[in-house]
């Protein structure tokens, strides 16, 4: 190709336009067609995520069905616990309004993860008068247990301290205030 | 060290990790380099010459990568170039997207103008996929009378003058960002776009005449010794200011006592006494600011002044990333509770790991290794194949 002193300059002019005239075309062509409606996000997006299946419910809508353990739950420490956050969506168990599926169930040593997940003393976040954290097996030794014990077998999961009350009222032990 | 006092559940983990400092780490080596080009092609800073097109091929190199780190902390790291094509006035991160779109596009037409001469001998001497290239570089071009190379000039010129502004909102905006962050008091300052503006031409010249010293050295090539005094001046210069913004802004804020200084105090001379007082202000900052004066002002040995030239750059190199560090981690290791700090611990196979960031900060190098295949870094090279 002939050029001369200025052809390049041109060409480079030339593409940079083609570059913006297609980049244009492209942003047309490949934006959703409600996006920038309310802003600048997809519109239907809103209707997308308001349409998705509930998954999570309230302490409310588990314990209509379980009154045993409503009652147990609702006078412990870890009445403001929400079930799910033990046992797992809700929706894995309930599905328009019929059991569907069995909620796993923790048992031994995944009692002893799932307590530490909060109660663990590493975690320097959470102060003492707030929740109780310790070390294990620290905490056993200090209960003079066996350290292969798991947390269940002294606390009540629900009401965490259930039987300790029970069993310092009947041994006559008085908290030191 | 554990975390200390009282620290909220929320603010224990530190989520801008590492690939937040690399970021602007990154960009200011863009910046640096480019500060470099602008001042042989605008300013006639004449004795630059030797680097003036390698600050350009760097520059490129180091853009092209400058969004991994963002994109990696975000999980997509595929995504690093949609950044430059999805640019949106409306959202103070994404409004880069213009900045680098319009950085990149600059850079590049600088390097096509200022490479021509050299693609069109090139594209003579070479052959098939290659001649293709240069073909498509020259624009299909081989006009290389007084006249072509005039306009040329002329229009170097001009981008590179309008790329100096490109390049300081390129950096300062991500001090801006910082800057930006009204609930963090030790980032909540406007003095942020200057000092991450003035640390990145710090760092830029200081990986040029690194790269510079050692590229030249390895390929047993003499080195120019006026265009290293030149950039030492340079970087005297700004590291003054760099440094002296960086102490005004610590200076400052505890004379005014502002609103949770006891927070911000607590923090500089606890958790970062080391890595801020220790290391970059003794050691990385004080040692090499009495290296430049000396280079600066008395009369060595060449082999001498090359020598610590390149020792001053290594240290002002770790001081830039320290500076990063301590304002992006440090900044983050305060609890909003004001009461307590955090700590982080650096892993190394993380996904924002160690090793992720040796991968990222290798990827430029390599994207320069492969450009210097196309773009002759030396005009002796040029001169010797001609």
């Amino acid at each position: 190709m002939k050029s001369s002193y200025n052809s390049h300059i041109k060409r480079i002019v030339l593409g940079l336009l083609i570059f913006a005239v297609v980049g244009f075309v492209a942003k047309m062509v490949l934006t959703p067609k409600s996006f920038g409606k309310y802003g600048p996000y997809r519109a239907d997006a809103i209707d997308e995520e308001a349409n998705q299946e509930i998954r999570h419910m309230t302490n409310a809508s588990c314990l209509s069905c379980h009154p045993y353990e409503a009652n147990i739950h609702l006078t412990g420490l870890h009445k403001t616990i929400s079930c799910e956050f033990c046992h797992g969506p809700y929706a894995d168990h309930v599905k328009a309004g019929k059991v569907y599926g069995k909620l796993p169930v923790k048992k031994k040593e995944e009692i002893k993860v799932l307590c530490l997940r909060c109660h663990n003393k590493a975690i320097q976040a959470r102060p003492g008068e707030v929740i109780k954290t310790v070390i294990m097996p620290e905490h056993l030794e200090e209960q003079k247990v066996k350290v292969s014990h798991t947390c269940d077998q002294c606390h009540h999961v629900h009401a965490p301290l259930k039987y300790i009350n029970r069993a310092k009222k009947i041994v006559g032990i008085k908290e030191k205030s | 060290m554990d975390a200390l006092n009282f620290v909220f559940p929320n603010d224990l983990h530190v989520h801008w990790s590492m690939m937040i400092v690399l970021y602007p780490y990154l960009t200011g080596l863009v910046d640096g380099s480019f500060i470099v080009a602008a001042l042989y092609y605008v300013f006639g800073v004449k004795s630059l010459k030797p680097i003036s097109r390698f600050s350009l091929v760097f520059a490129f190199a180091f853009l092209s990568c400058a969004m991994f780190p963002l994109l990696m902390h975000l999980g997509r790291p595929e995504r690093n170039h949609n950044m430059m094509i999805t640019p949106s006035p409306t959202s103070a991160m994404s409004g880069a997207g213009f900045i680098f779109t319009v950085a990149i596009i600059l850079i590049g037409l600088i390097l096509l103008l200022v490479y021509r001469p050299t693609f069109v001998k090139l594209r003579l001497k070479s052959k098939g996929i290659m001649n293709i290239l240069y073909r498509v570089l020259t624009m299909d071009s081989t006009n290389l009378s007084p006249e072509s190379l005039e306009l040329d000039r002329k229009i170097i010129k001009f981008l590179v003058a309008i790329g100096i502004p490109v390049a300081t909102v390129l950096h300062g905006y991500v001090g801006f960002l910082f800057g930006g962050v009204k609930a963090n008091p030790s980032w909540s300052t406007p003095l942020m776009p200057v000092i991450f503006l003035f640390s990145a031409c710090v760092s830029g010249i200081s990986a040029l005449v690194l790269a510079y010293i050692v590229i030249k050295k390895l390929r047993n090539q003499p080195v120019d010794l006026g265009c290293v005094r030149t950039c030492i001046n340079i970087l005297a210069g700004f590291f003054i200011l760099a440094f002296s913004f960086e102490m005004l802004e610590v200076f400052s804020h505890s004379y005014l006592r502002t609103w949770y200084h006891h927070a911000v105090e607590g923090l500089l001379n606890g958790p970062l006494f080391y890595s801020f007082w220790v290391w970059q202000v003794g050691i990385c900052s004080v040692l090499p600011l009495l290296l430049l004066g000396w280079l600066c002002l008395f009369k060595m040995k060449a082999s001498v002044f090359k020598f610590f030239a390149a020792t001053v750059s290594i240290i002002l190199l770790l001081q830039v990333l320290l500076m990063r560090w301590n304002v992006v981690i440090g900044g983050q290791l305060m609890s909003k509770s004001t009461r307590g700090y955090t700590q982080f611990h650096p892993e190394w196979f993380d996904k924002e790991g160690i090793i992720t960031v040796i991968v990222l900060m290798s990827l430029p190098f390599i994207v320069l290794f492969m450009l210097s295949k196309i773009f002759p870094l030396w005009l002796e090279e040029e001169k010797a194949s001609s």
